[in-house]
């Protein structure tokens, strides 16, 4: 009777101090740790993504927390952010703060290759793996380096090829044979320039690049610039740059009265609703650009749809200081792909957490296309189609998917009106 | 390429006169130097989009706001910060540090009012289409601020040398501790033209949208960094140096980026190098000045 009872107080200590040590275990918050630029050069890019990212936090808290299979629990998520001023310098510090202060779970870059390159190194250094939202620079990613995952961009390398496809194989039978490249001088746009030189060569269509000129990032006047490309007579012109310069750039192209028959830009697709203010309805009017899935409505088998995140999104900031765009819409696939990360990872362990990422590849649909990774890290799902802006009533713009033609909703307009 | 790149680096030049202006006349009346003096251009541009939007007032009514505004918010702010500083060891070291933390706050405060994002005002209010002078067709806005950039210079120069104040001024600027033991009011002159200075910023900053495509509450360090050069190259001190100083800016910018675009931005930077190992006294400058 004794030893009855003696083997039934020890198994019911057992579970006791068991489940006490696996309570203990689970912590009380997931901590997610990440930069934005508030102020500077870049805060136009990071503000929609952070927000984008701050959104999912929130939906996820209101609903007890996110699932983690380690702890067999939802778990509240506390993100840190700190203001990185668009100052590299200041990110890079406080990366380190997150890290080793902090001692963040899940490390998260701040948007674009600037402020994402600062991160790789000491992400690495530590041996944490850093969840890189936008920031695209194929540098970024290299065969040895395990701690590093782009979420929701295409690899700079990759995400130029409808341009480069359409004007070899479209182009020639349009009548374009002699192409104008102008790139700001950044890992996000210069990776892009060199990735559209390469294609180009490669195809070995007849098509030549008559103008290929680099611009500093801070460049904020292109009458010059317009001119000089305009006397190199191209059929198409290729302009890549961050939003201030894709601003400058249109307005620049429509005071001075130029018209080139093909012209890209990158922001008029990403930013649409920004760069509808600053430039205009009218100098939107029959560009080219990327059409991102703040426009395209993919069908997501995970989170929200597109209609339903910007409704979100209005409700939430009601300020109107961020635009809703396609960066809103990458801060918000980082918190989708992070959700489905910690349901499916077997520890906390950052190569752990690694593994989990890599085997959404090719299976995560989500309102920002397939999640869809290369060995390196990089993303190469998520491709967005080329597409021209053309105008529908007044003031009012449409896109039109010309390439790739499977995904194609209209033909071009060439040469542009 | 080479016309165009001389006519447009001219006119543009001519923009960067005004955004120096201000700068130069505050230095050489008081020998401090405003690093906030970007933030002031920016609200200016801020002041100009907001005016625009609320009630689509045309940014040429805009420059009279600004000039009535910013003179009047130079004068309390002169006798806030200025003669504190002057009465230190080191007024123009220290300067850097006042005015570096104004500048600060500045932007600060205008990214929580209107947001981190570009904002511009359209180009159409300046008319639809490019001008056509000499055969080269330039946008309507850069004419336009050119004009606005030519009537404050003759504005300044008809102040300096042809008012009563405008002699006092120049007095003021000659030798400060002497003008003030001939009984000029040195204050109410330094506050005059501070409010002026900061003034002439806000009035560049109406016309910052068409000329550098869009303005953000961060734009203020960079524009003080090419309002330095400007300044440099014409002569420290002397506001109508400003005007050499901004056309040598303008045309080196526009061949810049017409032969070495990947290097434009390293400008302001090489032409402050330049000046200050040839010619530390400035294209226009006739000595070195004493500090």
């Amino acid at each position: 009777m004794m030893r009855k009872l003696s083997v039934a107080l020890f198994v019911t200590l057992f579970a006791v101090c068991s489940g006490a040590a696996q309570a203990a275990a689970a912590p009380s918050q997931i901590k997610i740790g990440t930069l934005y630029a508030a102020s500077g050069n870049f805060a136009a890019i990071s503000m929609p993504v952070h927000r984008g990212l701050q959104l999912w936090v929130d939906q996820k808290n209101a609903e007890g927390g996110v699932f983690v299979k380690p702890y067999n629990k939802k778990i509240p998520i506390k993100l840190i952010a700190y203001d990185d001023q668009s100052n590299t310098a200041t990110a890079a510090t406080l990366y380190n703060q997150l890290i080793t202060q902090d001692k963040v779970d899940i490390l998260v870059s701040d948007s674009g290759s600037p402020l994402t390159s600062v991160a790789v190194p000491i992400a690495r250094d530590h041996k944490m793996l850093l969840i890189d939202q936008t920031g695209t620079g194929a540098a970024f990613f290299t065969k040895d380096n395990p701690y590093i995952v782009l979420m929701s961009d295409p690899v700079s390398s990759i995400w130029p090829k409808y341009i480069a496809d359409f004007l070899t194989q479209d182009g020639p039978k349009l009548g374009i044979k002699r192409i104008a490249l102008l790139y700001a001088t950044n890992d996000f746009t210069g990776t892009q320039a060199n990735a559209v030189r390469g294609f180009i060569k490669a195809a070995k269509a007849p098509v030549e690049i008559v103008y290929d000129q680099g611009v500093p990032t801070t460049t904020t006047s292109y009458t010059v610039i317009i001119n000089n490309i305009r006397a190199a007579n191209p059929d198409a012109v290729i302009t890549l740059g961050f939003p201030n310069n894709d601003i400058s750039y249109l307005r620049n192209l429509q005071d001075s009265g130029v018209k080139f028959k093909w012209q890209f830009n990158i922001y008029p697709g990403l930013e649409t609703e920004g760069l509808k203010k600053t430039v205009g309805a009218k100098g939107l009017e029959y560009i080219f650009t990327y059409v991102p899935s703040s426009v395209i409505e993919y069908k997501p088998e995970f989170g929200m749809s597109l209609p339903q995140f910007r409704d979100a999104w209005h409700k939430k900031y009601t300020d109107d200081k961020v635009e809703f765009g396609f960066n809103s819409v990458a801060g918000y696939t980082t918190g989708l792909v992070l959700e489905n990360a910690l349901k499916a990872t077997a520890s906390m362990e950052q190569l752990a957490l690694r593994k989990a990422i890599f085997s959404l590849s090719g299976k995560l649909k989500t309102i920002d296309g397939t999640f869809e990774l290369d060995e390196t890290g990089a993303q190469i799902g998520e491709i967005t189609p080329l597409g021209q802006i053309v105008p529908e009533g007044k003031d009012e713009l449409k896109f039109v998917v010309v390439y790739p033609h499977d995904k194609a909703s209209g033909k071009p307009v060439y040469p542009a009106k | 390429m080479l016309e165009y790149s001389l006519l447009a680096g001219l006119v543009f030049g001519l923009y960067f006169c005004l955004v120096g202006l201000g700068l130069n006349l505050v230095f050489g009346v008081m020998r401090i130097v405003n690093l906030a003096h970007g933030d002031f251009l920016m609200l200016g541009a801020f002041g100009a989009f907001w005016l625009f939007n609320l009630s689509g007032l045309n940014p040429v009514w805009s420059v009279f706001i600004m000039l009535a505004v910013f003179t009047a918010l130079g004068l309390p702010l002169y006798y806030l910060l200025v003669p504190r500083l002057q009465r230190a060891k080191d007024p123009e070291m220290l300067s850097i540090i006042l005015f570096f933390g104004l500048s600060q706050v500045i932007e600060a405060l205008a990214t929580i009012v209107f947001g981190p994002s570009e904002r511009s005002i359209p180009g159409r209010v300046f008319g639809s289409g490019p001008v056509s002078l000499l055969g080269q067709s330039l946008p309507a806005a850069w004419i336009a601020s050119a004009i606005a950039s030519g009537v404050a210079v003759l504005f300044i120069y008809l102040y300096l040398y042809r008012t009563r104040l405008g002699y006092l001024t120049r007095a003021v600027m000659v030798h400060r501790e002497e003008a003030l033991a001939t009984g000029i009011d040195v204050d109410r002159v330094s506050a005059i033209a501070f409010g002026i200075g900061i003034a002439l910023a806000a009035i560049a900053g109406v016309f910052a949208p068409f000329m550098l495509g869009s303005v953000t509450p961060a734009m203020g360090p960079d524009i003080n960094i090419q309002s330095f050069a400007v300044i440099v190259v014409g002569s420290l001190g002397n506001p109508l140096g400003t005007i050499l100083g901004g056309i040598v800016y303008g045309i080196s910018l526009a061949f810049m980026q017409s032969y070495f675009s990947s290097w434009a931005n390293l400008l302001p930077y090489v032409l402050l190098i330049f000046i200050l190992l040839v010619r530390p006294s400035g294209l226009l400058g006739r000595q070195v000045r004493s500090a």
